[in-house]
């Protein structure tokens, strides 16, 4: 191993980058840090391009967060994740045995890091983070926040597009290809849109408390129904609340809309 | 829900058919009809007002009776229909069957005494003839009641079931003090300490303003747009020296919405998710724009980015957004608004509409 070690220090924050060179002048002042990354990708091209022999990443950073550059990088380096307070990350940080620092750091937090990098240094060649929980992380940084019920629909209203809340949503009837939305604009009058996604791929993704199929092409909002009016041999149709539309109920739906 | 629509009607078996009110309309009619009749009664008063009101009473009790009874009809015969005949029949087989009665022994049958036909003719006739119309009366009358009350029962539940989830919604907010915000800004502002930098005690500032309106913030009902622009600002200032190489903003207001109330956290909802879902996620990150001004009887609060713009799931933004949603409709019923649109080339922009007079929602 060369005489004087190489860092990267990868951070999105400019301060928090240039504390961490400061302070790592002070507690490892041999130490050369040949590198700062602003996000995950330059993060990775400065690893090819310098091969640093430690690697300090902010876990959540635009674009490519640091647990895929840690991914990258594998066993090629030492690594250190910083993370600010984030009791879910840094539980797993404890529990994965790898080494962490969270933000603020503390100066003797900093120093026991160092300690055991440089006796790393010597001894040892560096280990890849647990790829279980590399996945672990990464799962939870992509469902932040958290996933749920379908909250909005991307729609196309004439040239502009729309983000439509599905609590403006009265209906939901397939077309084709495309889906239809009855839903209610800021001035609550009736309206309609257009969007690509088939119903049947929206359906998963709906909030079952809200909204109930009635008929294979059709799902309605409960809160949008003024009655269900009886039909022949068990089927049904549905009016709405100042709308127009009447939305048929089958046979194999009906039992959302029976008394209970 | 629909248990509501089951319950909406109104009580059964004997409760219903003779009902107090059911029993005064019944008797005030036949007081009426015994009153017009007066003049041409050849026989004493109180026969007149017994006769009449004991065949209103009867057909009351078929007009109930074939309100609930049989319990299924085929699908062709309306109950309704059942109900006016029963009455439309009820009322002269009742006259009939009073003078049957009152025939003393030996005497001929009463349809051969000329007084008492007469009497009896007047009497069904009549009945006849305004019978049905009462019931069809009550029936619209009843259908009308039945129709409110479950129009009631529905609101009351919608209401009731939107206080408990914002309810809900306004406690978890207010649980939720971003300590990953809190801690990156400590550590920024303790990186500037540390250095010397002069700009220090400023962001230590914006830090105080922000945690002082911030905190306290969502147990008050309304603040001013002059209160959330300073929250935002403080914010933005922050957020600007954690990012100072990826965010640029800018704040524009007509002074004269500056002293509007707006429920707590309006505008800086709408910051906070374009931060958190345009700016920050981006590496070139872009600029935040907010803008206040009058437009016509209405507020508009703009806060505009080019930051990534909101992912097609559609589910990965929101819940701030949501509730404010939520709690602009309790604030101001349908007469405010929260709109959402994508920019081009990428981007988002929020916008809240405000009544410039405040309606009861």
């Amino acid at each position: 191993m060369s005489a004087v070690p190489k860092a990267l220090i990868a951070d999105d924050e400019p301060l928090l980058r240039q504390e961490l060179a400061l302070r790592l002048g002070d507690v490892w002042p041999e130490l050369n840090i040949v590198a700062q990354a602003r996000n995950g990708r330059e993060a990775i091209a400065q690893f090819e391009a310098l091969r640093p022999d430690v690697c300090f990443l902010d876990v959540r950073m635009p674009g490519i967060s640091g647990v895929e550059v840690a991914r990258h990088i594998g066993s090629r380096a030492h690594l250190v994740f910083v993370t600010a307070y984030d009791s879910y990350a840094v539980e797993a940080f404890a529990q994965g045995a790898v080494d962490y620092l969270v933000k603020p750091i503390l100066r003797e937090r900093l120093s026991e890091t160092v300690t055991r990098l440089r006796s790393r240094l010597t001894r040892s060649q560096p280990a890849a983070a647990p790829e279980s929980l590399l996945q672990q992380l990464a799962t939870y940084l992509q469902a932040q926040p958290t996933r749920g019920p379908l909250r909005w629909l991307r729609a196309s209203t004439g040239a502009s597009l729309r983000m439509i809340p599905m609590e403006s949503v009265d209906f939901l009837r397939s077309d084709e290809k495309y889906t239809t939305v009855g839903w209610r604009d800021e001035n609550g009058a009736a309206t309609e849109a257009l969007i690509r996604t088939p119903l049947k791929d929206l359906i998963e993704q709906l909030d079952p408390e809200q909204f109930v199929q009635s008929h294979r092409s059709v799902v309605v909002a409960l809160r949008a129904i003024r009655c269900v009016l009886k039909g022949d041999n068990e089927t049904a149709t549905i009016k709405l609340i100042g709308r127009d539309d009447v939305l048929p109920v089958s046979r194999r739906h009906i039992h959302h809309f029976r008394q209970m | 829900m629909y248990t509501a629509l089951a319950n909406a009607a109104p009580e059964r078996g004997w409760r219903l058919l003779i009902g107090w009110r059911r029993l005064r309309v019944t008797l005030l009619t036949a007081i009426v009809l015994g009153l017009l009749l007066l003049p041409i009664w050849r026989s004493d008063t109180p026969t007149l007002f017994l006769r009449i009101g004991g065949a209103a009473l009867f057909a009351m009790l078929v007009f109930g009776l074939f309100e609930q009874w049989p319990k299924r009809l085929p699908a062709w015969f309306a109950r309704w229909a059942l109900q006016v005949a029963g009455v439309a029949i009820a009322v002269p087989a009742a006259f009939f069957l009073f003078y049957w009665l009152s025939t003393e022994p030996g005497h001929p049958p009463f349809w051969q005494v000329q007084d008492r036909l007469g009497g009896f003719a007047i009497l069904g006739v009549t009945g006849l003839l305004l019978a049905p119309w009462v019931a069809l009366t009550a029936l619209v009358r009843q259908k009308e009641a039945i129709a409110r009350h479950q129009a009631l029962t529905f609101e009351l539940e919608r209401s009731e079931l939107s206080r408990q989830a914002s309810d809900a919604r306004l406690r978890l907010l207010q649980a939720q003090v971003e300590p990953h915000f809190l801690f990156n800004t400590l550590a920024n502002v303790r990186a500037l300490v540390e250095s010397g930098s002069p700009q220090a005690p400023v962001v230590l500032d914006s830090l105080i303003a922000y945690l002082r309106a911030a905190v306290p913030r969502l147990q008050q009902h309304t603040t001013t747009f002059q209160d959330e622009i300073n929250l935002v600002r403080a914010y933005l200032e922050l957020m600007q020296m954690r990012m100072p190489d990826r965010l640029r903003y800018t704040i524009r207001t007509e002074p004269e919405v500056l002293a509007v109330d707006c429920p707590p956290m309006t505008l800086m909802t709408l910051v906070e998710n374009a931060i958190r879902h345009g700016i920050d996620p981006s590496e070139e990150g872009g600029l935040v724009e907010v803008d206040l001004r009058v437009e016509g009887h209405r507020y508009v609060a703009t806060v505009r980015d080019n930051g990534i713009g909101i992912h097609e799931s559609g589910s990965a933004c929101g819940t701030g957004l949501l509730s404010l949603q939520e709690r602009l409709q309790l604030a101001y019923g349908k007469s405010a608004s929260l709109q959402l649109c994508e920019n081009l080339p990428h981007g988002v922009t929020a916008r809240v509409w405000l009544p410039a007079h405040r309606e009861s929602a």
